[in-house]
Parts: structure tokens; sequence; C-alpha cells
């Protein structure tokens, strides 16, 4: 009973938590030639809403390109992405915390559904959000990854400057003395729930199985892993990023770069032992754009794509408007991609770059722990000495430091 | 204890509960007790976690109250 108090009723190590989703995706990797993401597939569910409303978007370059084919059943990316939010909701109902979340403040909804659009739309034109263009992307040695990085962390730092501004923020409910009630013990029913959501995707994947698709299988065992993980761990890679210009907290910060290390490791592990190519994605000037967009929307926003869905699970209203902004705003880049010249203007001229193909596997792998180890230390070195409100500033700036 | 004020940012989500949190203790006279209420998991970990890292104490152990979590915090 201990272990099973321990595994679901409480939250793990996002340290842990990461760094098994990081091995986990090379496997995935290693089994079906495609990296988790997420935002692909939102793209895909936009077309397919396109076309229920009778629009024709066979000859949209972006939904060629993002091989827009069947529904999302019958897509592995699909089931990645209903796996993450089945596995992420089975982990809410076993620790009995569904609760339907409704912002106070209602300004919160729009906030929710504009940064959800800006975000959608800026991983799209960087081809990929920060799964495959971040967290699975720096491990396929997939130089656009690093580009994308960078310019999350510049378009998160304009963004926390904006949530922090008194007509964005609001004001929250502080009242005299106390005002909390404290709740009866009940006997909780959703682990029963959640009991019946395990049993019925089971029976989905059996199925799966047992009529010949095994990648969708495949795709929804690990979907459901990554779920599991993501919501146990409560892995946020908006806070990686937005938590550093706040308050200086790099926890997630951390986590996620430990996470990225294993992962390289295990990537390069099954590229060579498996002979793969890796996953290489346009480097151009799209991808900086877009993660300069994407930065800023997951900070409006408050969630990425990948938070996002565990958290919805969680019964938090705010981030249906979140996932809505995100499919709409993948949408609008796949039409704004020919139809408005943006693969002209943006993506053209670039290339995909890959460090194992420039300097060798040996060398790719050791730049990349390089790079992240020194990102670690400096998040090391920030969480200690950054303090909300007075960045680096030393001296009598608290009166309450002890 | 006695609890001075009341901080209920049920329903908000990150950043806001620690920006939120942060704010109230800097404006509190020294030595007063603020109780924040919470329902965000996220904020479960990282409110503790910043008030802590910003020179304040907890008066108490986090207390669960259903799905709600109860903070109770030294200005």
């Amino acid at each position: 009973m201990k272990v099973i108090n321990k595994i679901f009723n409480h939250y793990w190590s996002p340290y842990i938590a990461i760094g098994i989703a990081g091995i986990l995706s090379a496997l995935y990797f290693g089994i079906t030639k495609t990296v988790w993401a997420v935002t692909g597939e939102f793209t895909r569910l936009g077309g397919n809403i396109l076309q229920l409303f009778g629009v024709d978007i066979s000859d949209w370059a972006y939904f060629q390109l993002i091989h827009m084919q069947g529904t999302t059943f019958s897509r592995t990316d699909g089931w990645i992405v209903w796996g993450m939010f089945i596995g992420a909701l089975m982990m809410v109902l076993f620790s009995n915390s569904f609760k339907i979340r409704i912002p106070k403040q209602k300004r919160r909804l729009i906030q929710g559904l504009i940064g959800g659009i800006i975000a959608g739309f800026g991983a799209r034109l960087a081809l990929g959000c920060n799964l495959a263009a971040f967290f699975t992307g720096v491990p396929q040695f997939s130089l656009h990854s690093w580009i994308f990085m960078v310019a999350t962390g510049i378009g998160t730092f304009i963004g926390t400057k904006i949530v922090q501004l008194k007509w964005w923020k609001g004001k929250p409910v502080l009242l005299k003395g106390n005002t909390a009630e404290i709740l009866k013990k009940k006997h909780p029913i959703q682990p029963y729930i959640g009991g019946l959501v395990a049993i019925l995707y089971i029976g989905i994947i059996v199925y799966l199985f047992s009529t010949g698709k095994t990648m969708l299988g495949v795709a929804a065992i690990f979907g459901a892993a990554f779920g599991i993980l993501i919501e146990r761990g409560q892995i946020c890679f908006t806070s990686a990023f937005r938590d550093l210009w706040i308050s200086g907290r790099a926890t997630m910060t951390k986590a996620i770069l430990l996470g990225m290390a294993i992962s390289s490791v295990a990537t390069l592990i099954v590229i060579i032992a498996y002979g793969l190519e890796p996953v290489t994605k346009i480097a151009a000037p799209s991808t900086f754009i877009g993660g300069l967009l994407f930065g800023l929307g997951i900070v409006l926003a408050s969630g990425c794509e990948t938070g996002m869905m565990y958290r919805l699970m969680e019964g938090q209203v705010h981030y249906l408007m979140v996932f809505i902004g995100n499919v709409f705003g993948a949408t609008l880049l796949s039409y704004a991609w020919d139809h408005l010249g943006v693969y002209n203007y943006l993506v053209k001229n670039g290339k995909p770059i890959n460090l194992i193909t420039v300097m060798g596997p040996a060398s790719a792998l050791i730049i990349t722990l390089i790079l992240l180890a020194l990102c670690f230390i400096i998040a090391v070195y920030w969480q200690k000495n950054y303090r909300f409100e007075v960045g680096f500033k030393k001296g009598d700036h608290n009166k309450h430091v002890h | 204890m006695s609890i001075d004020f009341t901080l209920d940012i049920r329903g908000e989500s990150c950043p806001y509960p620690v920006i939120y949190t942060l704010e109230t203790l800097k404006d509190m006279e020294k030595g007063k007790i603020l109780q924040v209420i919470t329902d965000c998991p996220s904020s479960f970990r990282n409110v503790p976690e910043e008030v802590v890292k910003h020179g304040y104490q907890m008066a108490q152990e986090p207390m669960k109250n259903g799905r709600e979590y109860l903070f109770y915090i030294i200005a």
C-alpha cells in the first residue's frame, strides 16, 4: 500500500519523470522512426476540422509537408496525443485530484486563447513545439532546435514583461483574517473511474495490436506513458524559461536539461545501433521567429502545447481555451505557409543541418553535452542569485532576508 | 496561530500564484501571518519553494484540504 500511495498520491521528482521520458522518446524513435511530438497532430486536427466544414485543403503545401492523411485515429502522432491525454487523466483520477477549476478573473480565458494562438502559430512556423524542436530535437542533433531554444528564451522574457503588467495580471482576492473552509474527508470515487478508463484504454491497445495496427498500438502505449510522466512530474516547459525571468526558479530548467542530456545519449545509441537517419528539420529565419512567437505565446497562455494537456485533464478550464488557441494558431500557420508567402520569405533559404553530418557522431554528442552542461551551470547560478522584482542586485533589497 | 490575511488564488495557474504570494508578502507587516489557498497542482510545489527562497518562513506544514492546499507563511 505504501508504494501505491507514493506513486499515486505524490507528485514525482521532475528529474526522474523527465529522465524516463528522455529514454522512452529515444526508444519510441527506434521503433517508429518518428519523434515524440504533438503540434504536428494539432495542425492535422485543424485540417480535419476544415475538411468537416467542406474546405478543400488538398493543395495546401503545409498539409502535404506534414503528411495529412487519414484521421487522427489512423496516425501514430494521433495516438501519441490521445494517449497523453488519457495517461494524464488516469493519473489525475487515481490521485483523486480532478476538479473543475475556473479562473476567478475571466480575462484569463481570453489571455489563454490569445497566447495559445500565438504559441500554436510559432511552434508550427518552426516545424515543432518544445518537443520536436527542443526536447526531442536536441537529442536528434538537429541544429534548428538550438536556434529555437535561444529564440524561445527571448520570447518568454518578453512574455514575462507583459504578464506582469497591472492590466494583464489583475488583482487577487486578499481578505483579512481566515476565510478558509476546512473540508470533510469523503471516500474517493475518482480512483475507480480512473481504473475504468485504464481498462478501456488497455482494451483499445489490445484491439490495435490484434488487428495488425502494431505501430498505432506502440504509439498508444508510449503516448500514455508520456502523459503519465508529464502529469506525475508536473513537467512544464513554460516554467523552465519563464520562472527564471520572474523569480529565478530553475527546478524545471535543470530537470529538462538533464532529460535532454540523457535522451541525447540514448538517441545516439539508437541511431547507431539501428542505422537510422536522425530527424532533422530546416534551420531558417522561420525557426528563430517561430521560437520567439512560441516563447511569447506560452507565457501569455500560462502553458505550452504539452503542459496544457495534463492541466486540461486536471480540470483547469483555462487550458481548454489554450488548446483551442493552439489548434487555431497551427491551422492559421498552415494557411499562411503558401497563401501568404511565409515559406518563400522565411523558410525557402534555410536547410536542414544535423550536427552528426557536420562533425560526426562523437563530436556531435560531446558538443551537445557540453552546451547542455553549460546551460545547467547557468541555471544553478541563476536560481541561487536571482530574486523576484530585484533580479541580481545585491544588498538591502529585501527587508525580510534572514 | 492567528491568521492575519487570506489570499485566495483558487483557479489561478502559473505564474500568478507565485507572483501574487510574493507581492502580498512584500506589502505585509513583518511577523504577520498569510494564509494562501490554492488549487493549481504546480503551485503546491513552486509557492512554498519560492517563498522560502525569498527569505520567508512557513509558519507550519502545508495542509491538504480536499483538492486544495493551504499554506501558512510568516511575512
